[in-house]
């Protein structure tokens, strides 16, 4: 529907830096080398802090929901309680079963929690607001968060205890079975945009504003993609793995302190980057209901100025953290809503029904790519 | 074929009614949201308990009479009397009486039975303890009136949902003058005693 010719470069903060720099005399290499850690390190304090609001919200939301008023003494309104859990779990003692495998043990909740928090490398909040635009970006996270299950199992093994076991291996069997859904309707998805590339996926999400977000024309991808991605994140429907009346914590079990924070750290960071992905690849990511080039016009303002350019960097921002975090509200609702299913219809639920629909889905948009270019990113 | 194509539609209508069931429950999680809590804060602010409220049992050793009818209509025999006969006066002389509240079940029929009144149930509900035997209470600690929830300085005391205006479901915020729902016991007796003379008036010359 429309091309990447109008898109316009945006706020560029590494180029704006690398300027600076050059005209404190620096050479360029050194300047790159300065700016490199700067996005890394904004990118993952964002993650942290992202966490924190998302553990506040999920205690607080479900207090709602159930007619409770949640934390309130730890700061106003209680924003303080994770920094408060987050220090507890800090200062607990660190215990490592007498009969585990020390070293598989602590590598476990390492390999669950780094992929999470190096997919955020493709998180794209404004044209040129992401670590790095990297080319095959969503392949890069699919790919990255199928090391996940193996950190999971790896963990729920060199525990020794048969409960670690089972939720390993549950966590394990989820994870591959929701991996390839997952990855179909991302795949109708890339048809559309033609690139693996998320900022190119965004891009081509603009122009008539919400309109062309591609929730309208791919609904049923953005339905199952969203039933995968709470059950790779081991959500409440789908959070079989840790089922504290089946397998008292699943994986987690013999893990205490700052190993079981990570855990905890993973999941919640993999929320987040869950529902900011579902804002890039549906809806429409940075961008505002009404295209920021619009509104620019209509006020007269050219949209390479640097103060609209700031505004728009911005609004980019707020609108890419609004929409994920919409969509985690809606998983917390969905988390008092739905009851836990049994494995066996959660596997049949994965291979039986996701899997034929994603792939009916891609089958669809590739005809009607082919039928309508125009509408379809021919 | 067609047999497959039945499979097919059957799925899909599982499908669609199990979606529809999602959003159904999705509403009603979402309507849930905007009801507001009426969370009583406990250790700072209590509920007034009932007018005859089965609390922890006070206990007048001046009045008791060592009868042990207390002892007989209690399920499970709990009130201990300790009691001698004093040869020369030919009196019971009490010495001690004690009952255990880690085994009482505030039935209340001590309480119901007892001739002189020498029992009577308190508002006093908050009886944890460390240790178990610490709650079998002596003639001296059942002689201890409880604080009252309305005269405690450092409790708000909060109404409960039966004393509260019609249709007010918030204890919080409610003004002390806001009188309960439904007609007080004294207004029902002045209505009864009303009608009870205008019947007698009525049926006077008749007599």
């Amino acid at each position: 529907m429309h091309t990447s010719a109008v898109v316009t470069p945006g706020l560029d903060l590494q180029a704006s830096f690398l300027e600076l720099l050059d005209g404190f005399g620096l050479s360029e290499g050194l300047a790159h080398l300065l700016w490199l850690p700067l996005p890394m390190l904004t990118v993952l304090v964002a993650a942290v802090v992202g966490v924190l609001v998302n553990v506040w919200l999920e205690r607080k939301i479900s207090a709602a929901v159930q007619q409770r008023i949640g934390p309130e003494y730890a700061g106003a309104l209680g924003v303080l309680q994770p920094l408060a859990d987050g220090l507890k779990l800090l200062f607990k003692e660190d215990i490592i079963p007498a009969k585990a495998d020390g070293l598989l043990f602590t590598l476990g909740p390492v390999l669950v929690l780094v992929p999470v928090i190096l997919s955020w490398l493709v998180v794209p909040f404004g044209q040129n607001l992401l670590i790095s635009n990297v080319g095959v970006g969503v392949f890069l996270w699919i790919a990255l968060s199928s090391i996940q299950p193996i950190g999971l199992l790896m963990s729920g093994y060199s525990s020794n205890n048969k409960y670690s076991l089972l939720g390993g291996l549950r966590a394990a069997a989820q994870s591959i079975s929701y991996e390839i859904p997952l990855a179909l309707s991302v795949l109708a998805i890339v048809l559309m945009s033609n690139s693996l590339s998320t900022v190119d996926i965004v891009n081509q999400q603009t122009g008539a504003g919400i309109l062309s977000w591609n929730i309208w024309r791919q609904p049923v991808g953005f339905v199952v993609f969203w039933i995968c991605a709470l059950a790779e994140c081991e959500r409440l429907p789908f959070d079989l793995p840790e089922a504290e009346e089946e397998l008292v914590a699943g994986y987690q079990t013999e893990y205490s302190g700052m190993k079981f924070a990570l855990f905890y750290l993973g999941s919640y960071i993999n929320l987040v980057l869950s529902a900011l992905l579902v804002s890039v690849l549906y809806l429409g990511g940075w961008g505002f209901p009404i295209p920021v080039e619009w509104l620019a016009q209509l006020l007269g303002q050219s949209v390479d100025a640097p103060l609209v350019q700031v505004i728009t960097g911005s609004l980019g921002i707020v609108m890419t953290v609004l929409k994920a975090y919409l969509l985690v509200f809606f998983a917390i609702l969905l988390r008092w809503t739905v009851p836990r299913v049994r494995i066996d219809p959660l596997l049949d639920l994965g291979r039986k029904f996701l899997l034929p629909v994603a792939l009916a889905n891609l089958l669809v948009t590739a005809a009607l790519k082919l039928a309508f270019p125009a509408a379809f990113g021919g | 074929m067609f047999g497959f194509l039945k499979k097919v539609g059957d799925y899909t209508q599982d499908a669609v009614s199990a979606a529809r069931s999602i959003t159904q429950g999705l509403g009603v999680t979402f309507d849930h949201l905007r009801r507001r809590p009426i969370t009583v804060q406990y250790p700072y602010e209590k509920l007034i308990p009932s007018e005859r409220y089965r609390g922890r049992i006070h206990y007048e050793f001046d009045k008791c009479i060592a009868c042990e009818v207390c002892v007989r209509v209690c399920p499970i025999n709990l009130p201990v009397v300790d009691w001698v006969m004093n040869k020369a006066t030919k009196k019971k002389e009490l010495r001690n009486y004690s009952i255990d509240f880690g085994v009482c079940i505030f039935c209340g029929n001590c309480v119901e039975y007892c001739p002189t009144n020498c029992l009577s149930m308190t508002e006093e509900y908050e009886l944890a303890a460390f240790d178990r035997h610490s709650l079998n209470y002596d003639n001296v600690a059942l002689g201890r009136l409880p604080t009252s929830v309305t005269t405690d300085p450092a409790v708000q005391p909060l109404r409960e949902l039966a004393y509260l205006p019609a249709g007010v479901i918030d204890p919080h915020d409610v003004p002390a003058s806001a009188p309960r729902a439904g007609r007080l016991p004294e207004q029902v007796l002045e209505t009864l005693t009303k009608a009870a003379a205008a019947t007698d008036s009525a049926g006077a010359p008749n007599a």
